[in-house]
C-alpha cells in the first residue's frame, strides 16, 4: 500500500515544523550559543538586514556562474563530440579526462588567483573548470554509446558525415548532454562560490566568508538560506525543463 | 599493436605538455610558472623534510580528518538511505527533501560550519563528512529501488525472516551500487576535507600549500600539490580495489 499524499505532505510539514521549534527552544534556552546557533526567529529578522547585500552579492555570483556555464556547456559538448566520435582521440585522451576530472580542483586554485588576480576573472575560470569535466566525460561517454546500428544505417543510406552528425549523433546524446547541463550547473556554481569565499573581494562567496569571520551567525545563516534556496530553484527548473523534453521525445 | 601505438601517443602528449610547460614557465615568469625542472627538486627537498619537516604531521592530519569522516558519512549515509529506502512514507517525505539538499552547492555551508567548529579538524571532519553522505545516501536509496520486489516476494515464500532477506537477498542484488556509492562518497569526502583546508586551516596538507603559496614559494607549492593529488590517487585505488571484490563476490 502506498502512503497518500496528505500523509506525506503532513510528516514533511510535522517535520520540519518540529525542528524549527526544537531549535528554536534550543537557542532560547540557551542550550547552544546563540552565538553560533542563532534561533530561526533571529534568522528570519536578519533577513531584513542582510537582504540587499546579499542580493546584490548573489546576482554578482550568478552573472560568473552564467558565464562559466555557457563556457563550459559550449567546450565540454564540443570537445565532448570531437573526442567521443574519434577513436583514436579517445582511446588517447580518455585517461587524461578521467585523472583531471577526478582531481580536486581547488588543488590548482592558489596557482589561478595567483596568476589572474582577484577580480571576476578567476572565478569564472576556474567555475568553467569545474563544470567543463563532468560534462565533458559524460558527452564522451554518450557519443561512444549511440547506437552502431544507427550510424551503419546512415551510412549505407548515403548520409554525409555532416548529416550523420546532424540527424543521428546530436540527437541520441540530447539526454546525456541534459544530464551533463544538470550536473554542470551544480559544479559550476560551487567553483564561483569557492573562489569569492578564496579570494573574492565580491559576490556571494564573499558575503558568506565575511559573515562568518565577523561572527555575525543570524546573517551568515539567512545568506545561507537564500543562496541554497537559488540554487534549488535553479536546478529544479533544469529538471523541469528536461522531464519537458523527455516527453517531447517521446 | 594498436595498443602499443596508443601507449606511445599517450606518453608523447605527457612529453609535450611537459615540455611546453618548461618552455612557457622559461619565457614567462618562472614565479607563476615553475617549470618542471624546478618541482623535481621542490619535491626532493619536500620528502626529504627540508622545507617542510611537519609533512608526515600535517599529512598524518588530514588522513585522519578523511578517515573520520568518512566513517561519519558511510554510518549515516547507510542509516539514513535504508530508513527512505526501506519505509514507503518515509521515503516519499524525505526523499525528496534530500534530493534538493543535493542540488545546493555544499560549499555555502562551509563557513557556517567554520562558525559552529572553529578551524581545527572538527570543521573539516563536518565539512568532508556532509560531502560524502549524500552520494551514499542516495546511492542506498538507487540500490534498493533495484531489487526486485519478485526476489524478496519468492524468498519470503520461501520462509525467509526479514533479516535473511534483508542479508542473503536484498544485499547482494543492490551491492554494486551501494560500493559504486561508497567510492563517490570517500572521493568527495576527501575533496571535502581538502577544500575545508584551503579554505581555512591551521593544519593539515591544505595549510601548508596555503603557506607556500602565500609566501611565493610556488616550486614548494607544486610539490605540496603533487603530495597531495598522491594522497587522493591512493584513495581511489584502494576504493576501486574494494570495489572490485565487491564485484567478484556478486558474481559468484
Amino acid at each position: 500500500m502506498s502512503p497518500g499524499r496528505p500523509a506525506v505532505l503532513g510528516l514533511q510539514a510535522v517535520s520540519v515544523g518540529a525542528l524549527l521549534g526544537a531549535w528554536e527552544t534550543a537557542a532560547r534556552a540557551g542550550w547552544v550559543d546563540p552565538l553560533f546557533v542563532p534561533a530561526p526567529s533571529a534568522v528570519a529578522a536578519a533577513f531584513a538586514g542582510v537582504g540587499a547585500p546579499a542580493l546584490a552579492g548573489l546576482g554578482d555570483t550568478l552573472a560568473k556562474t552564467a558565464l562559466a556555464y555557457v563556457l563550459a556547456v559550449v567546450g565540454g559538448v564540443g570537445l565532448g563530440l570531437l573526442i567521443g566520435s574519434l577513436r583514436l582521440l579517445r582511446d588517447v585522451l580518455s585517461p587524461f579526462v578521467i585523472a583531471l576530472y577526478g582531481m580536486p580542483k581547488i588543488l590548482v586554485l592558489p596557482w589561478i588567483v595567483l596568476l589572474l588576480g582577484y577580480g571576476p576573472t578567476p572565478a569564472v575560470v576556474y567555475g568553467t573548470i569545474h563544470g567543463l569535466f563532468p560534462i565533458l566525460v559524460l558527452v564522451i561517454g554518450g557519443v561512444r554509446d549511440v547506437d552502431r546500428n544507427l550510424v551503419t544505417v546512415a551510412r549505407a543510406f548515403g548520409a554525409t558525415p555532416w548529416q550523420l552528425y546532424w540527424k543521428v549523433v546530436l540527437p541520441a546524446i540530447v539526454p546525456t548532454v541534459i544530464a551533463g547541463m544538470r550536473l554542470g550547473i551544480v559544479f559550476c556554481l560551487l567553483g564561483v562560490l569557492v573562489v569569492e569565499m578564496f579570494a573574492g573581494v565580491r559576490g556571494m562567496g564573499h558575503v558568506l566568508g565575511a559573515l562568518a569571520n565577523g561572527f555575525r551567525a543570524p546573517e551568515l545563516f539567512a545568506a545561507t538560506a537564500l543562496v541554497s534556496a537559488a540554487s534549488i530553484v535553479i536546478v529544479l527548473g533544469l529538471d523541469a525543463v528536461n522531464e519537458r523534453l523527455s516527453r517531447w521525445r517521446g | 599493436m594498436r595498443a602499443g601505438r596508443i601507449a606511445l601517443l599517450r606518453l608523447a602528449i605527457l612529453a609535450a605538455a611537459l615540455a611546453a610547460w618548461e618552455a612557457a614557465a622559461r619565457a614567462a615568469s618562472p614565479l607563476l610558472y615553475v617549470p618542471p625542472s624546478a618541482v623535481v627538486p621542490a619535491l626532493g627537498r619536500l620528502l626529504t623534510l627540508e622545507s617542510y619537516p611537519d609533512l608526515p604531521a600535517s599529512l598524518a592530519l588530514t588522513v585522519r580528518e578523511i578517515a573520520v569522516a568518512y566513517g561519519l558519512a558511510i554510518a549515516a549515509g547507510l542509516a539514513c538511505g535504508f530508513a527512505l529506502g526501506l519505509n514507503r512514507l518515509l521515503g516519499r517525505a524525505f526523499g525528496p527533501i534530500l534530493a534538493a539538499l543535493y542540488a545546493v552547492p555544499a560549499v555555502v555551508w562551509y563557513p557556517s560550519l567554520m562558525l559552529f567548529f572553529g578551524l581545527d579538524a572538527a570543521s573539516k571532519i563536518a565539512f568532508g563528512f556532509l560531502l560524502g553522505f549524500f552520494p551514499i545516501a542516495l546511492a542506498v536509496l538507487a540500490g534498493i529501488r533495484q531489487v526486485s520486489p519478485q526476489l524478496v516476494t519468492v524468498a519470503r515464500a520461501f520462509g525467509a525472516r526479514p533479516p535473511t532477506v534483508f542479508v542473503k537477498v536484498m544485499v547482494p542484488a543492490m551491492l554494486f551500487t551501494l560500493v559504486g556509492g561508497l567510492r563517490t562518497g570517500l572521493a568527495l569526502t576527501v575533496v571535502g576535507v581538502i577544500v575545508g583546508e584551503i579554505l581555512g586551516s591551521k593544519a593539515g596538507m591544505g595549510a601548508l600549500i596555503n603557506h607556500a603559496y602565500g609566501l611565493f614559494r610556488t616550486a614548494d607549492y607544486v610539490a605540496l600539490v603533487l603530495v597531495t593529488v598522491a594522497l587522493v590517487v591512493a584513495s581511489d585505488a584502494l576504493a576501486s580495489l574494494v570495489e572490485r571484490r565487491a564485484g567478484r563476490w556478486t558474481e559468484s
